[in-house]
């Protein structure tokens, strides 16, 4: 067994450097689509994790009536707490926010001295649960809410929340469309560059078939030369993009400053790394498992 | 060993490549199968090493019926089997040894025993000195001895030749022959086939004559 793994994998790399040019240009093909899927994996990484960053610093304000009394704040947290849709929340009094106001106008308190009675209301702040933070599930969260005794105002953004929604779901259909048809187009183009060494090495096959080999004993050279040259190509495309990365994202930080929350995350996650480049395996496998089939008549 | 009853064989509607062939060929016999091109004999021989399946008919090989044969266990039979051709099927990028050694590797030798193997074969056929050569740098001649050395490599219970001397002149032609001989000798069933009446002549075996898909006649060899 472990001879033939061996006898398996020597034969395959001779097969691969034997082909010479015609290898390179495979790795070459097959990278190329990896670095495009690559670019797309990258992208949606950095989206997933801007939205990530921006549900982490979501929430929601429940301000309240200036008239409410102190039991009805203690009904209304108590209501709070026990939705299933907040994961924490804080209570900022009337004097509170003041307080932080005049923080922030650090320097130009003058501006309110004015104001004679403090006109902010006091709210809650309500971090929300990731999956409670669709637009349809705040839609229901904010009626709720509105509804309940001492509330006046309910704020969250609406309208970013449906454009982030809309925006990540885009995204992942695209990601999805265009990651299958770079997958098909790298498995075709292994199918490819491999049909072309399968008929380079027809006589080969020709005597092996006649001598007794089995279709199998055939085709196994072929299937590990095709993961060789799919895991070499994706491995390939990996160490362009990793360059490429660090070349652009400083550039791309300076331009965006909503990029760089994605790329402080780093480069692709080391799971996503050793899938590519078994996904690069599996496309080579496969696109040598077709060119063979097509060959391999008994 | 070889038995063939009301064999015929055609490609598409109506191209006839044999005819209700009745053949048998007995162990240990050499038997050549003499006709012009295109008289079937290629067809004949792929029809026993199960490249083709008969249009009709059965076909017997070392007992077994081959055209009712499950395609998996094809490769069994072949592994009895030795095969040499007009055009030899070398591999140019393999030296001789190589070439050898791939047969080998299917049959499942060990490497030891591939070495021996193929020492071996390489002395019967006369071409131990240029194991390590590549097959193109050899003369007609060599090549097809390096073929037929291929061909026994797996200790065939038959051999079958399609026109092994074909390329050859008349000199380089009978020292096939003798090698032929030497290899029916030690018990191998050979059949051969050839368009070159002279050389079956020359062999004195019994010859099968075709023409036209069908068996027009048999010579005993004189015996």
């Amino acid at each position: 067994m472990v001879e033939k793994l061996k006898y398996l994998l020597t034969h395959a790399l001779i097969n691969v450097v034997r082909a010479g040019w015609g290898s390179l240009a495979s790795i070459a093909s097959i990278a190329v689509s990896f670095v495009i899927i690559g670019i797309f994996v990258l992208v949606i990484q950095h989206f997933n994790a801007l939205i990530a960053e921006w549900q982490e610093q979501f929430q929601v304000s429940v301000f309240l009536d200036d008239q409410i009394t102190p039991l009805q704040v203690n009904m209304l947290k108590r209501r709070i707490e026990n939705e299933a849709a907040v994961k924490a929340f804080t209570f900022t009094s009337k004097e509170e926010a003041l307080t932080s106001f005049r923080r922030e106008l650090k320097g130009q308190e003058s501006l309110l001295e004015g104001l004679g009675d403090n006109p902010l209301p006091a709210s809650f702040q309500l971090k929300i649960r990731e999956e409670y933070q669709s637009s349809e599930a705040l839609k229901g969260l904010s009626a709720f809410l509105s509804r309940l005794e001492g509330v006046e105002d309910i704020q969250y953004g609406q309208e970013w929340v449906e454009r982030m929604t809309r925006a990540e779901r885009l995204i992942r259909l695209l990601g999805a469309i265009i990651g299958s048809v770079l997958t098909l187009g790298a498995a075709m183009i292994v199918s490819n560059t491999i049909r072309l060494a399968v008929y380079a090495r027809a006589q080969e096959i020709e005597i092996m078939r006649l001598v007794g080999a089995t279709k199998a004993y055939i085709r196994a050279p072929f299937l590990v030369e095709g993961m060789l040259q799919g895991s070499l190509g994706a491995a390939l495309a990996l160490g362009v993009l990793f360059a490429a990365y660090r070349f652009v994202a400083p550039t791309f930080n300076v331009v965006s400053p909503l990029f760089s929350i994605g790329a402080s995350r780093g480069f692709l996650e080391s799971s996503m790394m050793a899938g590519l480049v078994g996904g690069g395996a599996a496309i080579g496998a496969l696109g040598s498992s077709l060119a063979v089939n097509r060959f391999l008549k008994m | 060993m070889i038995q063939m009853f009301h064999v015929s064989k055609t490609f598409g509607k109506d191209l006839e490549a044999l005819v209700d062939i009745d053949l048998h060929i007995h162990k240990g016999e050499m038997v050549f199968l003499a006709g012009p091109n295109g008289a079937g004999k290629s067809t004949l021989l792929r029809l026993i090493f199960c490249d083709e399946l008969p249009t009709s008919g059965q076909i017997l090989v070392n007992g077994r019926n081959i055209v009712r044969m499950k395609p998996r266990m094809v490769p069994q039979l072949r592994r009895t089997l030795g095969i040499v051709f007009q055009d030899f099927k070398l591999l140019r990028d393999r030296t001789i040894e190589e070439n050898l050694a791939l047969v080998a590797r299917v049959v499942g030798l060990t490497t030891s025993q591939t070495q021996h193997k193929v020492a071996q074969l390489l002395t019967l056929v006369g071409l131990s000195h240029k194991a390590q050569m590549a097959p193109y740098k050899l003369s007609s001649g060599e090549q097809q001895r390096v073929a037929m050395a291929r061909a026994l490599m797996n200790d065939p219970l038959i051999l079958l030749a399609d026109e092994p001397t074909g390329n050859l002149d008349a000199e380089l032609a009978t020292d096939v022959l003798r090698l032929l001989f030497e290899v029916n000798a030690q018990g191998t069933t050979v059949l051969v086939a050839t368009h070159n009446l002279k050389l079956a002549e020359e062999a004195g075996c019994r010859t099968v004559f075709l023409k036209q898909g069908r068996i027009v006649g048999e010579w005993n060899g004189g015996k």
